[in-house]
């Protein structure tokens, strides 16, 4: 039976490996303008796709071969719960930002994100949330002239 | 030359640069300090700043931040016995047994005198090496340069990697992101599937945010226990000024680490860790009491401490001179230095000798508002332990966003940037070192291009770089490195040990 760590290493080299491959076909459509016994713009993503897939089939091939060391390589991680929904509101946020503008999506993302890491007292969650991005809007709007976006509303 | 060396002289002492490295020592010391924070992560907070700052302000703030922070970390590593940076781990197996003797004082005020004179030994090195690698690196042709880079490559791979071919992997995936856009020789358009805001490629320091912060905040997370940060140590300060009798004590401890960390800081990768680890290894081989080391012996704080600071100035020296990152965080000077149109490289001491003498008199004042920050500051600076994370997290999170639009006032660099958050996240679950990548990204465009233009030079012929000396020494250094590392992880499997690693 693989240990938990070679089993993520079997998974990666696949991937890598189909990565390499996918990388691999796009090279094959980049344009061939050189001289002649000149390296042209595809020479180097074929030195890349060469080490891609090579290393790749490293990983697969030692995964299986090191089956028994791998356990005490690293401890099992678990992508937890918080974590997900961490990456989650980051990306509703993400998606948000253009729309709402910096403030009004950074209000409730930093309030979620205190709630994720364990704050409930709701004075603290919402002074907190409301200080920090209205703080740092203005500092780097005046400070430092950066304009964040502001939304289409 | 010695007008070059006044001039920069000169700029680092401008109120402005003095305030800057001042403000950049303490927040690294903050950061430092802060278990969970690394001084990556601490960069990221002030990337944003350094874009509109002046470089001489820019840099001298990150050059206060990396100082400090190497600092920073021992203070959690002495105090709670979790070390704030990697490199401080060695500096915990002596420093927390004189704090569990009621000695916390003692043990702090011989880590912040370590760790100033490891610093001000690696900025004479620094200022002796450097101009002279220099001169002689601008002999380079595009066959040594080409050799170089590989070399700096190799051997970052090696090091940073508990697998040889993880590590090598993570380069290769940063090699692949770096060929996104145009080619850096005839200006081809590569993967960019004629998006606009590709054909400039992935922007290194986007990149950089993504892969450090991101996974971090996750694994805060992780650890986070319902938003509680460890709370301060509640400790008597006496005697802080250490006293003569172990400044005779730690004299050779800290010559060792010293020397070593330097000499480690020059080599691309080696990093604080190793450096501080094979100086407290030395410093116990060396001692009068080595039965002492382990329950609170001053050498053994005194000898990593100076090494890891001691890596600094000498990581500072492949970084000026040859545009090589010794470590993520010079790679990040890299970046900000590019931001503002200045190459790291033997032409910024010929082209703008005065900012790169002023880049090493930063360096100078950086170790001194270090020496005096936490000196003086001591007291208030360890309540920043119990700093609570619930706030601390999302404004790093903010930041992060801040940081990649600012670069371009792009959200597509936002985007880019939550790519690599999960990417790194990914790298993390596979137990695949993230460093080699980032470094890829820095040195694969002058790998590329020097590579191509030798071999176009000699119409195709690899024997070009078996022809100039340099070329071959580099690629023999780096056949060594490869082979070595091999070695070196077939002992740790066979050990069960984990490799040396960092992430500064």
């Amino acid at each position: 039976m693989l240990t938990y760590l070679t089993r993520r290493n079997t998974i990666a080299g696949a991937i890598l490996l189909v990565i390499g491959v996918a990388y691999g076909l796009l090279t094959v459509a980049l344009p061939n303008r050189s001289l002649p016994n000149t390296p042209g713009p595809a020479f180097f993503p074929w030195l890349i796709t060469g080490g891609l897939i090579l290393l790749s089939l490293a990983l697969l091939l030692q995964s299986p071969m090191r089956n028994g060391h791998s356990s005490s390589q690293a401890s099992p991680d678990r992508l937890e719960t918080r974590c997900l929904l961490a990456l989650i509101w980051f990306a509703v946020y993400l998606v948000l930002l253009p729309y709402a503008g910096f403030l009004a999506a950074s209000v409730p993302f930093f309030a979620g994100l205190m709630w994720l890491y364990g704050e409930r007292k709701r004075l603290v969650l919402t002074l907190a949330s409301v200080i920090v991005p209205v703080g740092l809007f203005y500092s780097f709007r005046l400070g430092f002239q950066i304009l964040l976006p502001t939304g289409v509303w | 030359m010695n007008g070059d060396i006044l001039q920069g002289f000169m700029q680092a002492v401008q109120p402005s640069s003095l305030i800057a490295t001042a403000l950049g020592s303490m927040l690294g010391i903050s950061v430092g300090m802060i278990p969970g924070m690394t001084i990556s992560t601490g960069i990221v907070i002030v990337l944003p700043l350094t874009f509109v700052l002046d470089p001489n302000m820019s840099i001298a703030l990150l050059l206060g931040l990396y100082v400090g922070g190497m600092m920073g970390g021992s203070f959690s590593a002495i105090l709670l016995n979790i070390p704030g940076t990697p490199s401080a781990a060695a500096t915990a197996l002596d420093g927390h047994p004189l704090v569990a003797r009621g000695e916390a004082g003692r043990a702090l005020g011989i880590a912040i005198l370590a760790s100033f004179s490891g610093g001000l030994f690696s900025f004479f090195c620094l200022f002796l090496i450097a101009p002279n690698l220099a001169d002689l690196a601008l002999g380079f042709r595009a066959p040594d340069l080409f050799s170089l880079v590989f070399l700096g490559l190799t051997v970052i791979c090696s090091f940073a990697a508990k697998s040889l071919i993880k590590g090598l992997l993570s380069a290769v995936i940063g090699l692949a992101i770096v060929s996104i856009g145009q080619d850096p020789v005839m200006g081809t358009a590569r993967f960019t599937f004629g998006d606009a805001n590709l054909l400039s490629g992935i922007h290194f320091l986007t990149a950089l945010i993504g892969l450090f912060a991101i996974p971090q905040l996750i694994e805060n997370l992780r650890t986070a226990e319902a938003g509680r940060a460890p709370r301060a140590p509640k400790l008597r300060f006496e005697g802080i000024w250490p006293a003569l009798s172990d400044l005779r004590r730690i004299r050779l401890p800290i010559g060792i680490g010293s020397v070593i960390g330097t000499f480690l800081g020059i080599l691309p990768g080696a990093g604080g860790p190793i450096a501080a680890f094979i100086s407290y290894d030395y410093a116990h081989k060396t001692a009068r009491e080595p039965a002492k080391f382990g329950k609170g012996a001053v050498e053994g704080i005194a000898a990593p401490e100076s090494a890891n600071n001691a890596v600094t100035g000498g990581a500072l020296v492949p970084m000026m001179t040859l545009g090589i990152p010794g470590d993520p965080v010079t790679a990040i000077l890299i970046g900000a230095l590019l931001v503002h149109g200045l190459a790291p490289g033997p032409l910024l001491f010929i082209e703008r000798a005065d900012f790169a003498y002023g880049l090493i008199f930063s360096f100078f004042w950086a170790n001194i508002f270090n020496l005096i920050i936490a000196f003086a500051g001591l007291r208030l600076l360890v309540k920043l332990i119990a700093m609570p994370r619930a706030i601390l997290m999302p404004t790093i999170a903010i930041l992060c966003v801040v940081g990649s639009y600012a670069l371009r006032n792009s959200l597509f660099d936002v985007y880019v940037m939550f790519f690599f958050g999960l990417l790194g996240i990914g790298m993390k679950w596979l137990d695949m070192p993230v460093v080699p990548l980032l470094l890829a990204l820095v040195l694969g465009r002058p790998l590329e291009e020097h590579l191509r233009i030798a071999l176009t030079g000699s119409q195709g012929d690899v024997s070009i770089f078996f022809t100039s000396p340099f070329s071959v020494f580099f690629l023999s250094l780096s056949a060594v490195s490869i082979v070595w590392s091999i070695v070196s992880a077939r002992r740790s499997s066979q050990a069960g040990a984990a490799g040396p690693g960092f992430s500064e």
